[in-house]
């Protein structure tokens, strides 16, 4: 499979010659969702050229965790997709859970699966806002955000925090869910479909939509792959490929969903599969409502928050004199395992890998993030050449890029 | 699963443009129904209990004083390590830890909350205050009789049955008695406690099943 796309640009030439010049888009622009530049060379309004320039919002998150513990360096991937903090939370303790050989309680896999998914809502109820805002459509926007603040309330209830939320950690969760956190989540998941439908209503046949979206954007499935595409950008060009599904994690082998399809490829395919997604999303924080366990939330060999290097003599007196457990140190000399992992899950915008090498150090060695974002706006180039410069707004957000994760 | 993807609309459907007229019956009808957007700062929005705000040394009411003992594990856990203590402790045998000096910068802090969960006798909080914007930079830096202030305010706000005030950070929902230090073991309800969890009605169900 190539990742090169060829595509003849066809610019209609009114009164003899054309003129091509460059614009630059951004990155104050608000339809870049964020600090995103775009260089463009244009011939009228087709677009002959298309460069994407990321680094407005680097703030060094790989280095920085290299001077952080693994317990701290958690709260920097609360910045990288801020819009669904969680998710990165989850794949950050997933992959050093695994680097470590920390195991997970049941209840707690559980917990972190609804928190997953509510994240992966909360992301495409703000991906559908601010997308159909960008074509057109300002109704949607106000009404995704309706329910959007319902599940921000619900993750203050459950957290404390409405944006970063550094919920979960390594070995488990910070908290146990409450019986109002759950009670009104359940009333939440038997509203959602019908404002599903809402949403629907307004934009699924509208004909403005259509024109904007239908056939706009294509991407064979090949060339998906070939441009390292993820999450729904590659199942709506019909690669069926999602990580909960394929590698399971948490508690996804526990509960049954489908992945949403569609073959072609263009931005009304990408909604589509996002919106059934979402149907889907809340038909697997149901199961696991349902199936909850009882237990406990932190495993008994998770490390503690204050991640030593070694075990001081003094801490362990005090420890034993407060009676272990949480305070509890590792007492071997060599507390963290070393080596190196590669860990994927599967966040709202794709597939999100932490590549780290552990020197048995409290803290990484080195940390990668491999991030969807990045590798969406890398996509881009090859789907913008020869389209609209209008259209370059509605492929944008369609990819469904967030500048945090990219520049991290 | 292959998703719908083209969506049915008849000849008719688009000749009498059905699909905005029940677009537009949608937003009409919402025009009538009461509007949920919050005027903020005139209508305060209901905060739930341990949210992180505003930082605050417990003041404890039979000394006067901060909990703190300098043991330094807050500002050993802090990842954006906005927190500085100093301590010395007294010559005279058996003399505690006195805090110097205890200081947040609240610009630097990332409110991860990791601070009140290790502190082993809860004299750190992060309050439900969370409007404390300031035009300058001082006033942020909270020294510790400004996070002293910071409880007292809070507890102002707060009004009766700050005796019984529990953060749920200081004693983790859920987790058993036993995996925490003794000043940590604060009374609160079965379900914090972790021992009437939340669970689910298909887990109950295979239970009961297994019983019979």
């Amino acid at each position: 499979m190539s990742g090169t796309i060829s595509k003849t640009i066809e610019v209609p030439v009114v009164d003899g010659e054309s003129e091509r010049y460059s614009l630059r888009m951004g990155p104050q622009h608000p339809a870049t969702h964020g600090v995103l530049r775009v260089d463009l060379e244009l011939d009228g309004e087709t677009i002959m050229e298309c460069n994407p320039q990321v680094g407005y919002l680097h703030r060094g998150f790989e280095k920085l965790a290299e001077s952080k513990t693994y317990a701290q360096a958690l709260i920097l991937t609360d910045r990288l997709d801020y819009i669904a903090a969680m998710s990165n939370n989850i794949g950050y303790c997933v992959a050093v859970e695994k680097l470590l050989a920390v195991s997970v309680p049941e209840r707690a896999q559980y917990i972190r699966t609804i928190v997953g998914e509510m994240s992966r809502l909360c992301s495409h109820l703000l991906w559908l806002a601010t997308h159909a805002l960008d074509i057109g459509a300002m109704t949607v926007f106000l009404y995704c955000f309706r329910e959007r603040e319902i599940l921000l309330d619900l993750f203050e209830e459950l957290c404390g925090a409405r944006l970063t939320f550094s919920y979960p950690r390594i070995g488990g969760v910070r908290q146990d869910v409450s019986r109002y956190f759950v009670d009104e989540l359940q009333r939440f998941l038997d509203m959602f479909p019908a404002k599903m439908e809402e949403y629907e209503t307004l934009i699924d046949t509208n004909r403005i939509w259509l024109k904007r979206t239908v056939g706009v954007g294509k991407l064979s499935g090949a060339e998906a792959l070939g441009l390292g595409l993820t999450g729904a950008c590659l199942r709506g060009s019909g690669v069926d490929y999602d990580i909960r599904k394929h590698q399971p994690y948490d508690a996804y082998d526990k509960v049954e969903f489908e992945v949403p399809l569609a073959t072609e490829g263009d931005i009304y395919a990408r909604y589509r599969c996002r919106m059934e997604e979402m149907l889907q999303s809340v038909h697997i924080i149901q199961q696991c409502i349902d199936q909850l366990p009882p237990g406990p939330i932190v495993g008994p060999d998770a490390p503690d928050l204050v991640m030593p290097f070694k075990a001081p003599a003094r801490v362990e007196a005090d420890a034993a004199a407060f009676g272990g457990g949480l305070i509890k140190l590792v007492r071997d000399q060599k507390l963290y395992i070393s080596g190196d992992v590669y860990v994927a899950t599967e966040v709202p915008k794709g597939e999100l890998g932490f590549y780290f090498i552990s020197d048995g150090n409290n803290r990484p060695y080195r940390m990668h993030i491999r991030s969807p974002s990045f590798i969406h706006i890398g996509a881009l180039k090859a789907i913008c050449k020869g389209e609209l410069i209008a259209d370059l707004i509605a492929n944008i957000g369609s990819l469904d890029v967030v500048l945090g994760e990219s520049d991290r | 699963m292959y998703v719908q993807y083209k969506p049915k609309r008849g000849l008719l459907g688009t000749i009498f443009q059905v699909e905005i007229l029940q677009g537009m019956a949608l937003t009409l009808k919402r025009l009538f129904s009461k509007p949920i957007t919050r005027q903020y700062p005139d209508v305060k929005p209901v905060i739930r209990p341990g949210f992180r705000g505003q930082h605050a040394l417990v003041r404890d009411p039979e000394t006067g004083d901060s909990k703190c003992i300098g043991c330094m594990r807050c500002a050993m856990a802090c990842p954006s390590r906005c927190i500085r203590i100093r301590s010395h402790k007294g010559k005279e045998p058996g003399a505690k830890r006195k805090i110097d000096c205890y200081r947040i910068e609240s610009l630097r802090c990332v409110y991860c909350g990791y601070c009140e969960e290790v502190c082993p006798v809860n004299a750190i909080v992060l309050t439900e205050v969370y409007e404390y914007g300031s035009y300058d930079r001082p006033s942020l830096y909270f020294t510790r009789e400004q996070l002293l202030a910071n409880w007292d305010r809070f507890v102002e706000e707060k009004g009766a049955d700050m005796e019984n005030y529990v953060n749920p950070f200081w004693r983790p929902r859920g987790l058993a008695e036993a995996d925490l230090p003794a000043p940590k073991r604060l009374s609160v309800s079965a379900e914090w406690r972790g021992e009437e969890q939340v669970v689910g009605r298909k887990w109950q169900q295979q239970q009961a099943a297994q019983q019979d």
